[in-house]
């Protein structure tokens, strides 16, 4: 279906795009239409619209994050920061092996059914989550994190609690790290008179914190309207501002080919991981569609994990760092890059996404280890030009040059470098492996018999992946590798990632997801109790890099009780993710594209490259930021 | 064979399809490479941007298997699963949406599945068979080429490219219908059923033709052929009129496979239509089953492809019923 829509859809749409676009004065939901923002729903149609209940599995993509509940602490996605939300301040460490914590809440901040919110909900919140652990399907954050029946009321805006374990990120487990929190505090004054029945309890409509109410949903879970509080002021962020649309509508525009001709028309506002091509067209076709900048490579690239692969390193020959290495430089990612995403990437050489919050703490400081990084052969596998040949290559491949970063914009867009592509190279690490070519071009194992590999990649659900996936796959096989990729669904796509017995190598991003200087956050698997035989069929629940250096264990378990973001910790995660990039033990790829074109016509000011005031995602909930910064244009 | 004795036997054979349908339906996700458990986990680890400890994922996957009722051998989630369905219709809660059960979620997504896929198909095969008995009664008249062309035309055009081609030209170059519609929410009323109706009619139209091409093939070559028989000569050569020969003598013989195609196509309604519900961003099952196949939500699968099982086996069973009403051959067999 992809491919046919960007083959033989792409020129229909072009012939036929007619510019039809024109002014709504009210939306099909019957708001006007410029004070209603509309964004397209994250996860497109939901089947359990009424499910509001943060305790269990609900309908979260609706809005609910970004707009009904409130946390503890919020991040700004800016600088990656926290801040106090519903909090007065940060939580006050009460012991010297932070353990203990008090926590001060803002006065005056209501429910919006005009209830004050108070520490009573927090406590019941805990209460609760406890009480029906094994029946509620949302609260094992906080049940595994929180000590049972350790907190305590001091008054109603204060209370103390104490964790499980030294906590040094208590402020981004119990409030937002990245894009939410699953710690939701609940009314209690809603929830308590349900008594057991709370574990089924649907709450919808959804009492809410945020500034903005449910004004109604589809049953059939297709768009979700909200309504900004009369009384927004005294809401869990009323203190940030005033958001400014009055109404904003959730809602799923359908195919991305409907939803292409959707906002060429002006329907909708922002776009959730358009493709490319889509926006490409779009663009053309309506001036008020834009990027994210621009100039190439044109999108966000600030999300928290990063493409990469991942090996099951337990596996011969998976365990050599040889064969790793042979297959990293096997790989020609200019080529990748441009073929399955034309070019629209950010390559990122360490084990972590390159973002303007990481490269200080992670790339900047690891520069002259990568330049001078030297294999066993005394091989140097870095290429600091990446970004530039890549630039050239553009340009001769006709990217007009208006459209290409210069100078140091060269590094801000397309990164700090990668690894070279030497054929030559990898062959000698493959031989020295003691694995030499066939007869029929590929490599064989060392006693001379065929070698074969699987290489899952996502199926459709992810087509950023998928495409990055069969390109890479592609470029193994001239290289001489004799893989198989194998797209799977999303459920069998998690099977694979933590059953050994099931994996060879995949395209992944869930062990890489460090947004600022907390690594513990994706990292804190890796100990040696995550790691099974290679053909083990048990359930990883961690450690999907399938690391089995001591040293890093020990660096982790070290750095658990360390203050995030202090030097030593800093350090400590910089030494990992050298021991990680030496031994080539995940070949990361490049940051997250992430295609959130938006359009102008109605609201303006939204977070773009050159006016990074938070990340742009409409499914974080930073998105709050975005309500309060954006502009109506007066249509 | 008695009518007693032929009734009892189609019920029998309906029975038993149903068994061994059902049966089917609770071993096949079993053994598809998904597991729910590990889906789910993997979308609340996503949430976490890979936060949670792995001592919390072990003590929610123990929670979930609990919940999920996934606990125990097959042997008795098989027997738990037939008690169930057979004697309660329940299929217990979704594991993709838990706890919301999955005959809520089915039952809220089948009356549009049904409304529409309903409607177009009765229509599509009324108008494609009429039209084709046309075609075929008057096949050496220019018009009935004409209107074989209309059928060839429309019949290969795959689905989406069809869809596609509507939604263009209705909904963007000539804007009368909207692109993404919003359904109504809340009570029923007369203008927000008047706003389903008008929401619900370009994929309407489109799989009216998607499905009158076919139509019009096969009546056509059926009354082709039809028209030859002897019996027909014989009434043209009685005098009968033209209305007479067409609807009394080529209709109702050449109907009959295509009574047995209407059948089995209203069955099959109850898959729900994908394309159209992705399109056309229309409720139905459709894309339910196809959320649960790729999240290896079992329950919301067995709910679903049980009821479709039912459907086409009805349908299977109302046409043995009623074909010895409709053909009387077969009544005095």
């Amino acid at each position: 279906m992809a491919k046919l829509s960007r083959y033989l859809l792409a020129p229909l749409a072009a012939v036929l795009l007619a510019g039809a676009s024109y002014a709504q004065d009210m939306t099909d939901v019957g708001t006007p239409r410029n004070q209603t923002l509309i964004v397209q729903t994250f996860d497109g149609k939901t089947a359990n619209p009424d499910a509001q209940n943060p305790l269990n599995n609900y309908a979260i993509w609706r809005g609910f994050r970004e707009l009904g509940w409130s946390f503890l602490w919020e991040m700004d996605t800016a600088t990656g920061k926290s801040y106090p939300e519903l909090a007065a301040d940060m939580p006050e460490v009460l012991n010297p092996e932070h353990t203990k914590f008090r926590i001060k809440i803002r006065p005056g901040v209501y429910w919006s059914d005009g209830v004050e919110f108070t520490v009573d909900d927090i406590l019941y919140t805990l209460d609760t989550s406890f009480k029906y652990k094994d029946k509620l399907s949302f609260v094992f954050r906080a049940v595994g994190y929180i000590k049972e029946g350790s907190w305590k009321k001091i008054d109603n805006y204060t209370f103390e609690v104490e964790t499980q374990a030294p906590a040094y990120d208590f402020n981004t487990v119990m409030g937002v790290y990245s894009w939410g929190s699953l710690f939701v505090p609940v009314p209690k004054h809603i929830f308590e008179p349900l008594g057991d029945q709370v574990v089924t309890f649907k709450n919808a409509p959804a009492v809410t914190l945020g500034p903005y109410k449910i004004k109604e949903f589809d049953p059939n879970g297709s768009w979700q309207l909200w309504e900004k509080r009369d009384d927004w002021q005294r809401s869990g962020w009323g203190n940030l501002g005033e958001p400014k649309p009055k109404y904003v509508l959730y809602k799923d525009f359908g195919a991305e080919e409907t939803r292409t001709l959707a906002f060429v028309q002006n329907q909708y506002d922002e776009d959730t991981f358009m493709s490319p091509d889509s926006i490409a067209a779009a663009k053309a076709k309506n001036p008020a569609i834009e990027t994210f900048s621009p100039t190439l490579p044109y999108h966000d690239m600030n999300d928290a994990c990063s493409y990469g692969i991942y090996f099951n390193q337990q596996k011969a020959p998976f365990d050599k760092p040889e064969v790793r290495w042979a297959l990293a430089l096997s790989l020609d990612l200019q080529t990748v890059g441009i073929t399955s995403v034309s070019g629209q990437f950010k390559p990122a050489a360490l084990p972590i996404a390159d973002t303007p919050i990481t490269n200080p703490v992670f790339y900047k400081p690891l520069e002259s280890f990568l330049n001078d990084l030297t294999l066993s052969d005394g091989y140097k596998p870095f290429n600091a030009n990446f970004g530039q040949e890549l630039v050239d290559k553009l340009k001769t491949q006709g990217t007009p040059e208006s459209e290409l970063p210069t100078g140091d914009a060269v590094k801000a867009g397309f990164g700090a470098g990668w690894w070279k592509y030497d054929l030559a190279e990898a062959e000698k690490l493959m031989n020295a492996a003691g694995m030499k070519k066939g007869a029929d071009g590929f490599y064989t194992k060392p006693d001379g018999s065929p070698w074969t590999f699987e290489f899952t990649i996502p199926s459709d659900w992810n087509k950023v992946m998928q495409r990055v996936g069969f390109s890479v796959a592609d470029a193994w096989r001239k290289a001489g590798f004799n893989v198989t990729a194998r797209q799977v669904d999303n459920g069998e796509f998690t099977t694979v990632q933590q059953t050994n017995a099931r994996l060879d190598a995949m395209v992944n991003w869930s062990n890489t997801c460090v947004y600022n200087s907390n690594w513990l956050n994706s990292w804190n698997s890796f100990n040696a109790g995550f790691v099974k035989p290679a053909d083990s069929t048990e359930v990883l629940n961690g450690n999907y890099l399938r690391v089995t250096d001591p040293a890093i264990f020990d660096l982790v378990k070290a750095s658990t009780s360390m203050e995030i973001g202090s030097d030593p910790f800093v350090k400590n995660g910089q030494e990992i993710a050298k021991k990680l990039t030496l031994g080539m033990q995940e070949i990361n790829l490049m940051n997250i594209p992430t295609t959130i074109p938006t359009n102008s016509t109605y609201w303006k000011n939204y977070p773009k490259q050159a006016n990074f005031y938070a990340a742009p995602y409409t499914w974080w909930s930073s998105f709050k930021k975005t309500l309060i910064n954006i502009e109506p244009t007066g249509k | 064979m008695g009518v007693l004795q032929y009734v009892a036997k189609r019920v029998g054979l309906y029975l038993a399809v149903l068994f061994i349908g059902l049966t089917i339906t609770f071993l096949l996700p079993r053994i598809m490479p998904t597991n729910p458990i590990d889906g789910y986990i993997g979308q609340i680890q996503a949430r976490a941007s890979g936060a949670l400890t792995a001592e919390a994922i072990a003590q929610l996957r123990a929670n979930l298997e609990e919940l999920y009722g996934l606990r125990g051998d097959l042997f008795s989630q098989y027997v738990g699963f037939l008690q169930r369905v057979i004697f309660h219709f329940d299929f217990g809660p979704s594991f993709a949406f838990y706890p919301q059960s999955v005959s809520q979620i089915i039952f809220t997504a089948l009356p549009w599945t049904l409304g529409l896929l309903l409607v177009s198909t009765v229509i599509a095969w009324l108008l494609g068979n009429l039209v084709g008995l046309v075609a075929g009664y008057f096949h050496t008249k220019r018009a009935g080429s004409v209107i074989e062309i209309v059928g060839i035309l429309l019949y290969p055009i795959p689905y989406y490219i069809l869809a596609l081609t509507v939604i263009l030209l209705l909904s963007y170059v000539i804007p009368l219908f909207p692109l993404s519609p919003s359904f109504p929410a809340g009570q029923m009323t007369l203008t927000k059923f008047g706003m389903v109706i008008f929401n619900s009619l370009l994929p309407a139209l489109t799989l009216i033709l998607a499905g009158f091409g076919w139509n019009i093939l096969s009546m056509k070559a059926l009354a082709v052929a039809t028209t030859e028989e002897p019996y027909v000569i014989y009434s043209r050569l009685k005098g009968t009129s033209n209305w007479t020969r067409m609807m009394s003598y080529v209709f109702r013989n050449a109907m009959l496979p295509q009574v047995t195609a209407l059948a089995l196509s209203l069955g099959t309604i109850f898959n729900g239509a994908l394309l159209t519900e992705m399109l056309f961003s229309y409720p139905g099952v459709g894309l339910i089953m196809r959320t649960a196949a790729s999240a290896g939500d079992y329950n919301v699968l067995y709910g679903a492809i049980t009821i479709s099982i039912i459907a086409v086996a009805t349908a299977g069973l109302v046409i043995d019923l009623i074909y010895p009403l409709l053909d009387p051959r077969i009544r005095h067999k």
